[in-house]
């Protein structure tokens, strides 16, 4: 707007040229100094000069002969097409022009080069529609005037002189010239206030004297809006694109001079109405996936007349949001917020619970008759339509950071009979929002379902619902994260949570969640032959897993199952077991600080032995395989008869997991013996193991980028200096 | 999708066939069905479910910084109180068992002339979300903006002033009494008069749509979970012209914030009116009962099915199992297997592989589709609350 310019209007009545250099100026003293010299020597400015003979000028001046007129006249309106008129010029010409103190052909030539530089003070506009209350001016004039103002209406400064005055205005509304152009003028300014049942009446008479004519509809349309008790229309289609615009006289000038002031001044250009289009092109019987329009509601108004309120409908901007907090009325049909973010926001703010409510319905009802009732015209032809209203339901609880009840309630449901391949992405993305479901009913309610549909799909949907796990479970500790917090929530379980779960049931939702995903993630890793894009996917999950308790604050670490573990440490891709150390570093991390804790408070904390032991299992395992090469052997995990690895033929079956011998390694392996020994023909990659290689091939693998397994040997293995010794025992946190 | 959801609603019938295979038993005279107990188990699960149902709305409005927590405790008593039975969409609340069909005259409790208005009407049904402030004094103020509402959508781009006379007139009236209990809403009735073009002055207007708004004996723990603000009037019958009830569907959407979708009824439906009706015989003579199936062969086969009144209440009173008050859904489905059983020895056409679409006796007739005509005024709560129930099934929360 033109009146965050940093100009004040008492800098105008010096010069107009320094002023406009002034204003693209930054504030900087010594310039501003050196201005005002310049300002002071130039008092003898001939626009100034020109300016100070029109508001000067006799009234009943001859204009025709007149060389000083002409030339002063040229002068200004030089200035007005090129650079735009200041608001003291725009102010002097204006009441000139409209005062007709050298006649109509005067006031014609002028307001056609009123172009303003930044604002239009509304002094200057209000004292202009006095004028043309006077009466004498040409019909033809005042609807230029008239065009004049809509033109400029967005750089008048303020408003609330005109709204002042709109009884005044509105009273040419029965000029039939003027009407369509009074009606746009009238439409920019009206409030609630100033919509009364004699102004309503008078509109609707002139309606039918004049027919259905798109300006009073409109202008009628936005009584509407304020006051629905007391008219009501519906608007044909055809109408719905708004006001046209009349800028045409002075389009190129202004915007010519906007950008030469660098303006981001955007002037009555894109003015109209705003109103829903209609993008249904297919007519449909049932339009329950159609959002309602913004309205207003006829009940809250009735009894809330005095009350100043402000209907949503009139919001277009976020500051306007802001200062109108306290008296926003929410409209009539909740569905239509769903469409605009600024109502969502105002919805996030009230926290009321009739308006989720009411939002809830109204969104289980259009999920419920699209997908479930099907009582309308078939899901297969309004695919695309459905695509749309679920994206944007999606992207309203992004915004929100919140499922419905509605949507989660739908779920439940539509699970059972989803065939897992329509609209897959938008649903698994609704299913990841849902909030934390308690342990009694989450097997029965999502584990079930999702179980059926996992086992018999494809691998491409197996992956997405892990994947669709993993952001649910991520949204639960996040909110467990804010909330605890939020409460003062102390993480331990004697406290009294104010909250309607208390830790210990979310934590067995967690728990179970953590759970249900292990179960899939072995099977499914087993019906698809340890796929590495689903075993990334299950490796994903773990990474969130692994860090509830230093991340979330959540006192919990739950092991991934051995069906996970050993096919991501035997993985033929190094980035999964790369992500593997990683996991292990992060649990380490994790139950070793959980340690600390419970030894500093002296609380029984709940993370059990077996968890410690599970994962000494696995530590254990992790090193001697990678580390020590030290497989099969009696107590480890994997137990193999000698004389069964024997018949395998293969020599030193314990090594063959090492992290030379690794399939995930041993690319690394042979690339670090060609950089060793460049000459050597035979390739023996046990001699890696011996000497300086040895300390120096963990290194190269480092380097190689492997930082998961950079951290897990850092910080279980303490590698000793000294040569020859194949590595050390990792180093364990052991609860024993 | 739809698919699925067909073959789902497919194996619901399977469990029905059950019954059809012990239809022997059934003519050796009133004979436990040896696998009702297996759809017995299907039903009492359902019911152990509606057991744990809590007040799920009431408990939301309590808590208000610890949003996500509150709305998941919420979701979960709710998705319990809707009944995600695998399946059957909306099996929970579904009764086991009704009271017998009570005659009792309703003229004594409501205005005889507004019963008039009810009876003997087909009434095309359907669901509606509970309505937001809907004030049961405002009726006045809401019938000049129907009213005002129709003109101007039907003379699209007319401003309208509210309060006008128009060529519509809107009747908004209550129907007091109707109500069993006291979280009913009164029942409203609505009816549109409109004035011929060319009519004089004086000429009365004519009726060119009715409707009303109904809750009879509504699920207690429902209604009573919603906040003050909202009431339920979850079913609403029309008659008239399809344009004007699409015009006041859409004016209630648009001013109380609610949503309407069609109510058909299905056979288990169908099933229980057939028994309730053939429960009143004795007190009314109810003339006949008629069935119609559809099977589907190709092209779809018809089959309308008419019993003598007494032939039909002699087996429903066989497959009672006791005198006591309540009917029980076996008995129901025993009811109509019979009568399935004794058509196939005819005609040797299952009937149970098609769909019961429509059902009728002198007291009345419902269809598949959503339609009913309640003849007599004296079993209309029986009828009413059936139909609130299915209504109630319907809603989304």
């Amino acid at each position: 707007m033109a009146k965050a310019s940093n100009l004040t209007r008492t800098d105008l009545d010096s010069s107009f040229e320094s002023y406009l250099s002034v204003s693209s100026r930054t504030s900087n003293r010594s310039l501003r100094v050196a201005e005002k010299e310049r300002r002071k020597s130039q008092t003898g400015d001939p626009f100034v000069l020109a300016l100070k003979y029109f508001s000067e000028v006799e009234a009943g001046t001859p204009c025709s002969g007149n060389d000083v007129l002409e030339r002063n006249l040229v002068l200004v309106e030089r200035v007005g097409l090129s650079r735009g008129l200041p608001p003291e010029a725009i102010s002097v010409m204006l009441d000139y022009a409209m005062s007709l103190r050298m006649g109509g052909v005067m006031c014609v030539r002028v307001l056609k080069f009123l172009i303003p530089a930044t604002v239009v003070p509304q002094e200057a506009v209000v004292r202009a529609v006095s004028w043309l209350c006077v009466g004498k001016i040409a019909i033809s004039t005042q609807v230029l005037f008239l065009r004049w103002v809509l033109t400029v209406f967005d750089m008048i400064d303020s408003k609330d002189h005109l709204r002042a005055i709109y009884g005044f205005i509105f009273s040419f509304v029965t000029e039939e010239s003027l009407s369509p152009y009074i009606c746009h003028l009238l439409y920019l300014l009206t409030r609630r206030e100033s919509v009364r049942p004699f102004r309503v009446r008078k509109l609707l008479d002139l309606q039918t004297k004049m027919g259905r004519q798109p300006f009073l509809l409109l202008l009628l349309s936005l009584y509407k809006v304020f006051y629905p008790e007391l008219v009501t229309l519906a608007l044909p289609s055809r109408m719905r694109s708004g006001f046209k615009n009349h800028n045409s006289t002075w389009k190129v000038a202004l915007s010519a001079v906007q950008k030469r002031n660098n303006g981001q001044v955007s002037s009555d250009i894109s003015l109209t109405l705003g109103l829903k289009d209609k993008t249904n092109s297919r007519k449909r019987k049932f339009h329950h996936l159609e959002l309602p329009s913004l309205s207003s509601s006829i009940q809250s108004n009735s009894s809330s007349r005095s009350r100043k309120v402000f209907p949503l409908e009139q919001l277009h901007s976020f500051p306007q949001l802001l200062d109108n907090l306290h008296c926003i009325e929410l409209p009539s049909q909740m569905g239509s917020l769903l469409g605009s973010s600024l109502a969502l926001c105002y919805l996030d703010y009230v926290q009321d619970d009739s308006a989720f409510l009411r939002l809830n319905f109204w969104l289980g009802h259009a999920l419920h008759e699209e997908f479930l009732f099907c009582s309308g015209d078939g899901g297969s032809g309004s695919s695309s339509e459905a695509l749309h209203f679920l994206n944007r339901l999606l992207s309203t609880q992004h915004f929100l950071q919140e499922g419905f009840s509605s949507t989660e309630g739908f779920l439940y449901k539509f699970l059972n009979v989803w065939d897992g391949s329509l609209l897959r992405p938008q649903i698994l993305g609704l299913l990841s929002d849902i909030p934390v479901v308690p342990s009694s009913c989450i097997s029965q309610l999502l584990f079930e379902p999702l179980m059926q549909l996992f086992f018999t799909s494809t691998l491409f949907f197996k992956c997405s619902v892990i994947d669709c796990l993993n952001s649910m479970l991520l949204k639960w500790l996040t909110w467990h994260s804010v909330y605890a917090l939020e409460d003062g929530l102390d993480i331990s379980l004697n406290s009294h949570t104010p909250m309607n779960m208390t830790l210990s049931g979310f934590m067995d939702s967690v728990m179970e969640l953590v759970r249900f995903v292990g179960r899939l993630a072995t099977v499914g890793l087993q019906l698809e032959g340890c796929h590495s894009l689903l075993l990334s996917f299950i490796l994903d999950f773990y990474e969130t897993v692994c860090d509830m308790f230093l991340k979330y604050g959540l006192p919990l670490v739950v092991m991934p199952p051995v069906g996970v573990f050993y096919p991501a440490l035997f993985a033929t891709d190094p980035v999964s077991v790369d992500r593997l150390g990683y996991i292990m570093y992060r649990y380490k991390k994790n139950l070793t600080s959980a340690k600390c804790q419970q030894q500093e408070t002296k609380q029984a904390f709940h993370i059990s032995r077996q968890t410690y032991q599970e994962f000494n299992h696995y530590l254990l395992f992790m090193v001697s395989c990678l580390w020590n090469s030290k497989m099969f052997l009696p107590g480890m995990a994997i137990e193999v008869d000698q004389e069964l690895l024997a018949l395998s033929k293969v020599p030193e079956p314990w090594t063959s997991f090492d992290l030379i011998h690794h399939p995930a390694f041993l690319g690394c392996a042979l690339d670090f013996h060609h950089k060793c020994w460049p000459e050597r023909k035979d390739i023996d990659l046990n001699s890696i193991k011996a000497g300086k290689q040895w300390d120096w091939y963990p290194e190269f693998l480092f380097s190689q980028g492997f930082q998961g397994l950079q951290q897990f040997v850092q910080s279980s293995i303490n590698r000793r200096s000294a040569a020859g010794i194949n590595g050390q025992r990792g180093s364990q946190p052991t609860n024993r | 999708m739809i698919r699925r959801i067909y073959l789902t609603s497919k194996l619901n019938d399977a469990v029905i066939d059950y019954f059809s295979l012990s239809r022997f038993q059934l003519h050796h005279g009133k004979a436990r069905c040896s696998k009702s107990t297996s759809c017995c188990c299907f039903f009492s699960v359902m019911e152990e479910r509606s057991s744990i149902v809590k007040t799920p709305l009431n408990n939301v409005l309590t808590q208000r910084r610890s949003k996500s927590y509150r709305r998941s405790m919420r979701s979960c008593v709710e998705a319990t109180n809707l009944g995600y039975t695998s399946g059957h969409l909306t099996a929970l609340r579904i009764p086991r068992s009704r009271r017998t069909p009570k005659s009792r005259d309703i003229t004594k409790q409501v205005d005889p002339d507004q019963v008039a208005l009810l009876v003997t009407k087909e009434w095309e049904l359907s669901y509606v979300t509970p309505l937001y402030q809907f004030r049961h004094t405002q009726l006045k103020s809401y019938s000049k903006h129907l009213s005002a509402f129709i003109v101007s959508e039907k003379q699209q781009g007319l401003a309208i002033e509210v309060g006008q006379e128009l060529g519509f007139k809107v009747n908004f009236s209550v129907v007091l009494g109707l109500a069993e209990t006291d979280e009913d809403a009164e029942t409203v009735f609505i009816q549109i008069l409109s004035k011929h073009a060319f009519a004089a002055k004086d000429d009365a207007q004519k009726v060119v749509w009715s409707g009303w708004l109904t809750c009879v004996n509504g699920d207690l723990e429902y209604l009573r979970s919603l906040p003050s603000e909202f009431v339920s009037l979850p079913l609403l019958c029309t008659r008239g012209p399809e344009s004007l009830t699409v015009l006041v569907k859409s004016w209630f959407e648009k001013t109380f914030d609610c949503c309407f979708g069609p109510l058909g009824i299905n056979s288990t439906n169908l099933q229980w009116l057939a028994a309730l009706w053939i429960g009143c015989h004795p007190t009314i003579n109810i003339q006949y009962l008629k069935l119609v199936w559809t099977l589907p062969t190709l092209p779809p086969m018809d089959v309308k099915y008419t019993i003598h009144p007494q032939d039909a209440w002699e087996l429903w009173d066989s497959v009672r199992q006791d005198d006591t008050t309540d009917v029980s859904i076996e008995e129901v489905t025993r009811f109509i297997k019979g009568l399935q059983s004794h058509f196939f020895r005819h005609f040797r056409i299952e009937l149970s592989a098609g769909s019961l679409m429509q059902v009728s006796t002198a007291l009345g007739s419902s269809h598949h589709s959503g339609k009913i005509k309640i003849a007599s005024p004296t079993y209309i709560t029986t009828i009413l609350q059936l139909l609130t129930e299915c209504a109630l099934l319907k809603m989304p929360i």
